[in-house]
């Protein structure tokens, strides 16, 4: 099992590092999937993350200048590792103006992702700071629990209001309450709930617009029958809303959720070379 | 000791506060002939700090105001908590106060801080404090083979790539490289947290001396406070060192004040594994390769204690052999000028005024072996640390450091063995050892380097 991945361009490391910084907010450990053409950041639907489950697909060719991988066997191109992205994070950060930065897999006392980052210095030579990342790798037999989710069999699509104004509605909402519902319709209309004995509070978001997933097979057929006025809705933990919404550090470019009534919300956040999903299940 | 300090002095002290606050949880105030020294130790006595103010920093500068007993200035320590505060809120004083000043005030043992701000406003902070002796350090900076000297902002560019929480840092020198790297208790196999290592190559620092190679270990996160303070100055700091178990020293300077900080540093167990402790009294001794601090600070002034120091030599080529009973000459590893300790123990006598010297109990080999230590455990030695006895009261004796027992070792039952030690060497006879004296000169000679400086000069950047 072989890694070796390098950067060179001071934009495509800032994106990454933005990148994995947005993974390290929203969760303590995940795995990372490397195949030749892609990076993922998995976080599967256990009863430990609280039942969260995210998945992050990166394309190797926008951020890394080299990128050699040797997987566990020839038909089994691929290497999972699960780390704590924070440690990368916190490798990344100081590495901001470096020259470049070197990634690869080692073995020391136990597996390590090994960053190196070749510094600017005052001397000819350059400062050299290596971080040992400790990972484990995640055995074969384990693969299955970090496939990439399916598209669940929403009811409804629809494209999120501005992530400032929906995160600031939040913030606000989670001092009164534990739960909040979303719920939105086929017509581009969004609510955000939250109901206590004391009081309610619901903010409206209109002509928010839906994605046209409906030809490409991918939603299920009855959804189309549906009255566009109906609301699917789910009721969630507000803290593990607020937390992704927090956690984001760039705007994306298209930002979506798909409701599945009663069971599930799923968030999807694209942007040029990144895209990010989010499962967060309904609570009763 | 009454002294005023103005305007952007007081951020600066404030600062100096600050940074005294990550070390230790007590302030020893110092007020001497040559300026002001604040000094702060940790509670293992594993970190010592000391920030000396000469007269230039501040607007006036009375060190003993009070001639009535003819006493030095009274020495005390107080709480860092109540100081802190006095100068937390930075913007307010930057843009209100004009003016602070510090009183010691005897009869009521009050320190006061008085902050003349503008409009009028004076803010008047009583703080009592506790009578003392005061506190130093025992450091042969100049001994230290290797040193480095580089700009602030590297050291702070350097220490960035370290978190916070982060303890223990290794630093290692050779000729062709410098690191600096994460330390971690071996455990079976397994890192913990993550590794960072650095390296540097010796250009990139102002000075660059490396006399033996080496890797010390030590307390990162006690450091932060002094480079922190050297960064918003823009000074540059110094570090001189030796092998693993030697401490480690920063040293900061300006026109108007020093700062020092030394910490301890873990020993190297495969060395001392090797090592024979087996010292004899009549010919010149290789001590273990540990440097077993004894620090105390006594209340009592006129309670003799026992000073107990060891130096650590090295098995390589460069060594500094100390010799006890005979010669009273330390070569040093540089093979810079040897020095006559009692010549300078004179010396310094005649500053003070003309006293006896006490005597000094001998120095018992055996009670100054170290425990055994067991290639598994890591002991941080402390440093040697000198409670300078006041001339307070008695006047004429020219008291000289002592260090007093209570070695650092973190093993259990550590303390008592030392205090056992320190009972078995107060015993002995009372005479004074070279040894000691060769310290305890060099420790008081420190104030503002001058007799250090005319007799080291190959190490001009050195010198605590």
């Amino acid at each position: 099992m072989k890694f070796r991945a390098k950067i060179i361009d001071v934009g495509c490391l800032n994106h990454f590092t933005r990148v994995v910084n947005t993974v390290s907010k929203l969760s303590k450990a995940c795995v990372l999937r490397l195949t030749c053409d892609h990076l993922f950041f998995v976080l599967s639907g256990k009863v430990a993350s609280g039942g969260v489950s995210m998945w992050c697909e990166l394309a190797q060719v926008n951020f890394f200048d080299e990128f050699q991988l040797e997987g566990v066997s020839a038909d089994a191109n691929e290497i999972f590792l699960e780390l704590a992205p924070e440690n990368l994070s916190r490798a990344l950060k100081t590495a901001q103006n470096a020259r470049s930065v070197k990634i690869k897999l080692t073995k020391k006392n136990c597996p390590c992702l090994t960053l190196a980052a070749e510094l600017p210095s005052l001397s000819g030579v350059s400062r050299v700071v290596t971080h040992d990342i400790p990972v484990d790798v995640i055995p074969r037999r384990l693969w299955h629990d970090f496939r990439e989710p399916q598209m669940p069999d929403y009811d409804v699509s629809i494209y999120l209001p501005p992530l400032k104004t929906m995160k600031s509605v939040v913030d606000r909402m989670k001092n009164l309450s534990n739960y909040l519902v979303m719920e939105a319709n086929l017509n581009g209309e969004m609510n955000l709930k939250i109901e206590t004995d004391l009081v309610s509070v619901t903010t409206h978001f209109k002509e928010l617009g839906n994605p046209p997933w409906g030809e490409d097979g991918s939603q299920s057929t009855s959804a189309s029958h549906r009255d566009s006025e109906f609301m699917a809705q789910t009721r969630l933990d507000i803290r593990k809303l607020q937390q992704f919404l927090t956690g984001q550090q760039v705007n994306p470019s298209r930002a979506m959720c798909n409701i599945v009534h009663n069971r599930i919300l799923h968030l999807i956040f694209l942007h040029e070379d990144v895209s990010l999903q989010y499962f967060i299940p309904a609570v009763v | 000791m009454k002294c005023i300090i103005e305007g952007n002095g007081i951020k600066v002290f404030g600062k100096a506060v600050h940074a005294l606050s990550r070390i230790g949880e007590e302030i020893w105030l110092d007020p001497l002939e040559e300026g002001l020294a604040v000094r702060t130790v940790n509670s293992s006595q594993s970190a010592y700090a000391c920030f000396f103010f000469t007269p230039l920093f501040f607007q006036k500068y009375i060190p003993d105001p009070d001639t009535r007993k003819d006493s030095d200035a009274v020495k005390c320590k107080l709480n860092i908590k109540c100081v802190l505060p006095l100068f937390r809120c930075v913007a307010w004083r930057e843009r209100s106060v004009d003016r602070c000043e510090i009183t010691i005030t005897i009869p009521d043992s009050r320190v006061i801080f008085q902050f003349h701000c503008k409009h009028g406003i004076t803010k008047t902070h009583n703080l009592g404090y506790q009578e003392c002796e005061a506190l130093q350090a025992v450091f042969p900076a100049h001994l230290c083979p290797n040193v480095l000297k580089a700009q602030s902002k590297l050291l702070g560019d350097i220490v960035v790539h370290f978190p916070i929480s982060q303890e223990e840092v290794t630093l290692s020198i050779s000729s062709y490289k410098v690191a600096l790297k994460t330390f971690y208790e071996e455990e079976d196999g397994c890192i913990k947290g993550m590794n960072t290592e650095l390296m540097l190559h010796p250009d990139e620092f102002d000075y660059f001396q490396v006399g033996e190679d080496s890797a010390v270990t030590f307390c990162l996160k006690e450091l932060r406070g002094l480079l922190s303070f050297a960064e918003s100055y823009g000074l540059p700091i110094s570090c001189q060192f030796g092998i693993a178990g030697q401490p480690v020293s920063f040293t900061v300077k300006d026109m108007t004040l020093e700062a020092h900080v030394v910490l301890s540093t873990l020993t190297d167990p495969n060395h001392e594994s090797q090592s024979q402790p087996a010292p004899e009294d009549d010919c010149p001794v290789k001590i273990p390769k540990t440097s077993t601090v004894e620090v105390s600070t006594s209340e009592d002034p006129m309670e003799a204690d026992v000073c107990i120091a060891e130096v650590s030599t090295s098995e390589g080529p460069m060594e500094a052999d100390v010799s006890i009973a005979d010669g009273e000459r330390v070569v040093s590893s540089q093979g810079s000028e040897v020095f006559n300790p009692s010549l300078h123990m004179r010396k310094m006598i005649q500053l003070h005024a003309p006293a006896e010297i006490l005597p000094r109990p001998t120095f018992v080999p055996e009670s100054a072996l170290t425990t055994p230590i067991t290639p598994a455990t890591f002991k941080i030695r402390s440093l040697l640390f000198g409670a300078v006895l006041s001339d307070g009261g008695a006047g004429n004796t020219a008291d000289l450091p002592s260090l007093v027992c209570g070695s650092d070792t973190e093993e259990d039952g550590g303390s008592q063995e030392t205090q056992e030690r320190a009972r078995a060497a107060t015993a002995a006879s009372r005479t004074p050892t070279r040894f000691n004296i060769t310290f305890n000169a060099i420790l008081t000679l420190h104030t503002r380097g001058l007799l250090a400086t005319e007799t080291f000069n190959a190490f001009p950047s050195c010198g605590l």
